[in-house]
């Protein structure tokens, strides 16, 4: 079985809605759209308050190089523009839709299905731009941008992330089991935009034995490599990805691409398919609401928008142990200070859980034992960088390889002392960049 | 016994000593650099914690550069009015003299005043739980009170008191070290000035969202622009911003003010703080 090299850990899987068939939920009475749902720069709002927009129609417009078109889910009156908590963790503009049930597609849109081989190159990264695709494993950086990497590399190597490394999230998993055909037509297109010999990869996790098979039964004959890798955190990591399937490694200040290689998220593929072959924008996604306080964990189908607190009541309320709810896993992902928050593209998990007496309190010294180093999967060394962090010296740290740092969170995973490993680097790249523009300034 | 064991340690040790000594005093006198000693006279004047108000790194580059420069404009806003003195009887000229300014915290979300959102159990760093939205408190615009600020201010002027900042004007000299150390931007610096009006909130949030979020926000209700007889007060953005140089501390805007559920919004600095509460 193929892994990455250096580190890693294995936290309890903990994937308890896995057997879970994806459910429809029902619209909510009121959608919140972020416009900033991507890496970059926030799209721009097109729409004013009382304006009516159908299902589909573009409400914010990509504003820069590196941003991405944010669609209405569903048609409906624009009740608000205003700044809104965003799951990330800060205030973003927000555009309020209330749904006029109707839930009637914009002309032009969610087309019968049509052959993408005739459509030209450009056309296909039209549809892809303009359909507000992004990365929908987590960063959000857009697709478009992503497919189209520079002149002088070559991409000889396309590799779908169906890892899923993190304990208790299933979406992609799901996605998987249903959908096998979306995927690996969405491999096929974004093969397609590639010159020359280009090998497809679809890396899998050992702990997904039926969407092994699934996607095997559909791959077999399209020449498309299904690698079952190894269940270890961060598998997924875009940088492990790389390393476990084709054993090359992206060295700091590198990009993928710098190595030939392209990764893509399982929800991306099928996102790209429906953009380029329904000419369908993506407003919506497949979450996993799963963790110990939620009374029904489920993977639901849900609208871009829909806030958690009416995703907690459809799955049946959470209990009142609840003390965190956190997007994404939770190895990775952030705590939560409002229900008021809303899905984005990006959301592939929302976790109720009760980790009272479990939480980091307390920071203890570190006792040099090096089991953050064994864990570190970008053979850092996390307590030396924690410990210049904690110094404030934010010109060592980059030596030490700060940059190099994913968050993946290993580090404050294994520390015997409970200290805030991840916390402190974040911490440093916030401040070191703050500095850097003070100084360019 | 005794004598066997110490004495050839401390005779090579005392020897060791003479020589480096010496080399010590030959260096000392071939490298000799003449200092000026007006320089060093400066410096003794100077209050010596090299916090760079001035905009030098130390107390004693700023002693270089006022010597060499002789610029009257040259300012230490720590040691006020009596330094400028002082240093302009040592050099001869007439110093100009700083405005004395004071450190003001924007924000009155205490604990009493502000509604918590979430518990935060990251590291106990202001910079830090503003990547966690923007810290505990409901209000994003608000003081954490987690004290990021405290480290920097070497007079020993800034506290954390029932979840926020609080400033002890006495021994705050107006350095402005605290300032950029806020990721909110809660505290600037104002003129020293015996009565003094400034509107203690930052949120610009809507009137609504800011009442909900705090008992002593500015809600941007206009009362205070329509009664104050200089028209020294704007609303931007929601918040009202009292224009300094048309402010005649006449009070008014006090006593119209609406949020002042044991708070006083618009403050009155200095000296006349405490005996005056607005009913």
């Amino acid at each position: 079985m193929k892994t990455f090299k250096t580190g890693g850990i294995h936290p309890p899987e903990q994937k308890l809605t896995s057997g879970k068939a994806v459910e429809v939920m029902p619209h909510p009475q009121e959608l919140a759209v972020p416009m900033s749902q991507h890496l970059g720069k926030p799209a721009k709002s097109v729409v004013k308050v009382g304006d009516e927009v159908k299902k589909g129609q573009r409400i914010g417009a990509a504003d820069g190089f590196i941003s991405a078109n944010v669609h209405a889910p569903t048609s409906g009156k624009i009740k608000a523009v205003k700044q809104h908590p965003h799951p990330g963790g800060q205030y973003s503009m927000t555009v309020f839709i209330t749904p006029d049930g109707k839930d009637e597609w914009l002309e032009g849109l969610n087309t019968p299905e049509c052959d993408w081989k005739k459509l030209s190159k450009e056309e296909i990264l039209k549809r892809i731009t303009d359909s507000g695709i992004v990365g929908m494993g987590g960063a959000g950086f857009p697709s478009g941008v992503k497919l189209s990497p520079p002149k002088d590399k070559t991409i000889d190597t396309i590799i779908l992330n169906g890892a899923e490394c993190e304990p208790f999230l299933t979406a992609d998993h799901r996605v998987m089991v249903e959908e096998p055909e979306a995927i690996i037509k969405g491999l096929e297109i974004i093969t397609s935009l590639f010159q020359g010999k280009v090998s497809a990869y679809i890396g899998i996790e050992s702990n997904k034995p039926d969407a092994v098979a699934a996607l095997k039964k559909q791959a077999d004959s399209k020449g498309i490599g299904i690698v079952v890798l190894e269940t270890k955190y961060p598998q997924g990591a875009e940088k492990q990805l790389i390393n476990a399937i084709t054993g090359r490694t992206v060295n700091e200040g590198e990009l993928p691409f710098d190595k030939g290689c392209l990764v893509h998220n399982i929800a991306t593929a099928i996102a790209i398919y429906e953009a380029v072959c329904k000419n369908k924008p993506l407003i919506e996604r497949v979450v996993t609401i799963s963790g110990m306080e939620i009374h029904t964990a489920r993977n639901i189908r849900i609208l871009v928008g829909t806030k958690f607190s009416e995703i907690a009541a459809f799955c049946g309320s959470m209990t009142e142990k609840t003390n965190q709810v956190i997007t994404g896993g939770p190895m990775m992902g952030k705590a939560q200070f409002s229900l008021d928050v809303p899905v984005t593209k990006t959301t592939s998990g929302i976790l109720f859980i009760n980790n009272r007496g479990l939480e980091k309190s307390g920071e203890k010294t570190c006792i040099r034992c090096s089991r953050c180093i064994s864990a570190c999967p970008q053979n850092l060394q996390p307590w030396l960088l924690a410990n210049t962090a904690q110094l404030r010296d934010f010109e060592t740290i980059e030596l030490y390889g700060m940059a190099n740092c994913t968050e993946c969170g290993s580090c404050s995973y294994v520390c015997p002392s409970k200290r805030e490993l991840v916390h402190w680097i974040k911490y440093a790249k916030t401040l070191a960049s703050k500095r850097k523009q003070r100084q360019s300034a | 016994m005794y004598s066997e064991s110490f004495i050839p340690a401390v005779a090579s040790l005392g020897s060791l000593a003479f020589v480096l000594g010496i080399i010590i005093l030959f260096v000392s006198k071939k490298f000799f650099v003449a200092e000026d000693p007006t320089v060093s006279m400066i410096n003794a004047l100077l209050p010596g914690v090299n916090c760079g108000a001035c905009g030098y790194p130390s107390c004693s580059q700023f002693a270089e550069e006022l010597v060499r420069t002789r610029n009257p404009s040259m300012t230490c806003p720590v040691g006020g009015g009596e330094l400028a003195e002082k240093l302009g009887t040592a050099l001869g000229i007439t110093m100009a003299e700083p405005k004395p300014v004071t450190c003001v915290v924007l924000c009155q979300g205490h604990n009493g005043n502000a509604r918590e959102s979430a518990e935060y159990v990251g590291i106990r760093d202001c910079w830090a739980a503003a990547q966690a939205f923007a810290g505990t408190k409901q209000c994003r615009f608000a003081c954490t009170g987690l004290g990021s600020c405290i480290a920097f201010c070497d007079f020993n002027a800034m506290r954390i008191e029932n979840g926020l900042v609080v400033i002890d004007k006495e021994l705050c000299t107006g350095c402005g070290a605290c300032v950029p150390a806020c990721p909110y931007g809660v505290l600037t610096m104002q003129e020293k000035k015996t009565e003094r009006y400034f509107i203690a909130c930052s949120s610009h949030d809507r009137g609504a969202e800011t009442r909900k979020a705090c008992d002593a926000g500015c809600t941007a209700c206009q009362k205070c622009v329509r009664e104050c007889p200089e028209q020294a007060i704007v609303i931007d953005n929601f918040l009202a911003s009292i224009i300094q140089e048309k402010c005649t501390s006449c009070g008014k805007c006090i006593e119209v003010c609406p949020t002042k559920v044991n708070c006083i919004l618009l403050e009155r600095d200095m000296e006349t703080v405490k005996s005056k509460k607005v009913p």
